[in-house]
């Protein structure tokens, strides 16, 4: 699953080893000075993560604590070889995000969060033709239709639940749902290459 | 559901993928992060997913930071290393101590072992919590592992399938005993990290650390 063509894919990207997986390490030590400089470091990208998922700056800021308690508890079991260290704060952070969501009470909350939310992807999707791997994600969400592919970015980036998807894209629940899973494997199969 | 002629290797390929997305209501998530937790195939299959997807990251815009460093420390780390300890700091920890050797006489008491629900445990962490069942009553102590740090609670929650998260209470040092029937099979038992006294809301607000599906 993990074998060594992701290993290594990962491993030639040019922010492994660089300052964040170095304050990782660091910080997995218990290395406070190191986990400030981390906070100052990724906390802007984490925030914009927080912000686009959640909305609304309170509930980001309450969240940012939140991930980076999580960052100093978890910095332990950050490994290089599984991905390079933003790549692991952002996943972390996202997850923090999109539980925090599906928790939220009223159903309708979040949904309604969403809408308020500008769709930034277009713009936003430009930049992933940049450098290798982006490049790669961006050819493979080409070989899916315009509409599964903005989808699946959508659901990514926003964090936006099978309801909420469903209601943007004005396709019933199981057809959305049957689109997405499709559109993942059809994706791995590119990906794996 | 309607996507039949899955392989099931697809199938939870798909399910992995479908978390990473975060597409899933709260009760699948939970599901999957239990099968994540006993050490499944799903793991690996949800770290790949991570990776494979990263290079999506590049469509989140930097935003400005806000210095909560000083309350995530002081929420981390509640007595800065360079403070020196002053005589009201030094009563309050006797007070504590106080507090906790009522707390361990209480604990002595001899409970009589009721079947095992589920374990709340993570491969990757020292903190566990056990869930028994007599018939009657549920409880849930602590295994191993520390107690929630000061100004911080550890929250238990049930969540039966497509529902959400329903407060048990706060885990501390004494077992937490609910009179409540056998949940059923699927449901799933969940601790959250909340401030000290427990979540604000009637949901969980801060990250969810264990959780452990009900099993037959």
């Amino acid at each position: 699953m993990v074998g060594g063509a992701d290993v290594d894919r990962v491993s030639a990207m040019p922010e492994a080893r660089t300052d964040i997986c170095l304050l990782l390490e660091r910080v997995a030590r218990q290395d406070r000075a190191a986990f400030g400089v981390l906070y100052h470091t990724a906390g802007p990208k984490l925030m914009g993560v927080l912000l686009r998922i959640l909305g609304t700056r309170a509930e980001a800021e309450d969240a940012l604590q939140e991930v980076f308690t999580r960052v100093w508890l978890r910095a332990g079991r950050y490994d290089a070889a599984r991905g390079v260290g933003m790549a692991w704060l952002v996943a972390l952070t996202r997850n923090h995000a999109i539980d925090r969501l599906r928790a939220r009470r009223p159903e309708q909350a979040e949904d309604g969060a969403a809408e308020l939310i500008p769709d930034q992807s277009p713009r936003a999707e430009h930049r992933l033709i940049a450098l290798g791997e982006a490049r790669r994600v961006a050819e493979c969400f080409d070989t899916l239709e315009p509409a599964k592919a903005q989808a699946v970015r959508g659901a990514y980036l926003d964090g936006l639940s099978y309801d909420a998807l469903a209601a943007r894209h004005a396709v019933p629940l199981n057809t959305m749902r049957t689109w997405l899973r499709r559109s993942l494997l059809k994706l791995k199969e590119c990906l794996d290459q | 559901m309607t996507d039949a002629p899955l392989t099931p290797e697809d199938d939870d390929d798909a399910l992995a993928g479908e978390y990473v997305l975060g597409v899933l209501d709260l009760a699948a998530r939970l599901a999957v992060e239990a099968r994540i937790k006993a050490g499944a195939q799903i793991a690996a299959r949800v770290t790949a997913w991570e990776v494979r997807l990263s290079p999506l990251n590049d469509g989140y815009d930097p935003a400005p930071l806000p210095d909560l460093l000083p309350q995530i420390e002081a929420r981390l780390f509640p007595k800065p290393a360079t403070a020196r300890r002053g005589w009201r700091s030094w009563l309050a920890g006797a007070a504590a101590a106080a507090a906790l050797a009522v707390g361990v006489l209480v604990m002595v008491a001899p409970a009589p072992k009721a079947p095992l629900l589920a374990t709340l445990s993570a491969s990757d962490a020292p903190l566990a919590y056990e869930a028994r069942h007599d018939g009657n009553r549920l409880t849930v102590r602590q295994i191993a592992g520390l107690p929630a740090p000061a100004g911080q609670s550890h929250q238990l929650w049930i969540i039966a399938p497509g529902s959400a998260p329903v407060s048990l209470g706060l885990l501390g040092a004494a077992p937490l005993q609910v009179d409540t029937p056998r949940p059923p099979q699927g449901w799933v038992l969940a601790v959250s990290v909340e401030p000290a006294g427990g979540s604000p809301t009637s949901a969980p607000t801060g990250p969810v650390i264990l959780t452990a599906e009900i099993g037959a």
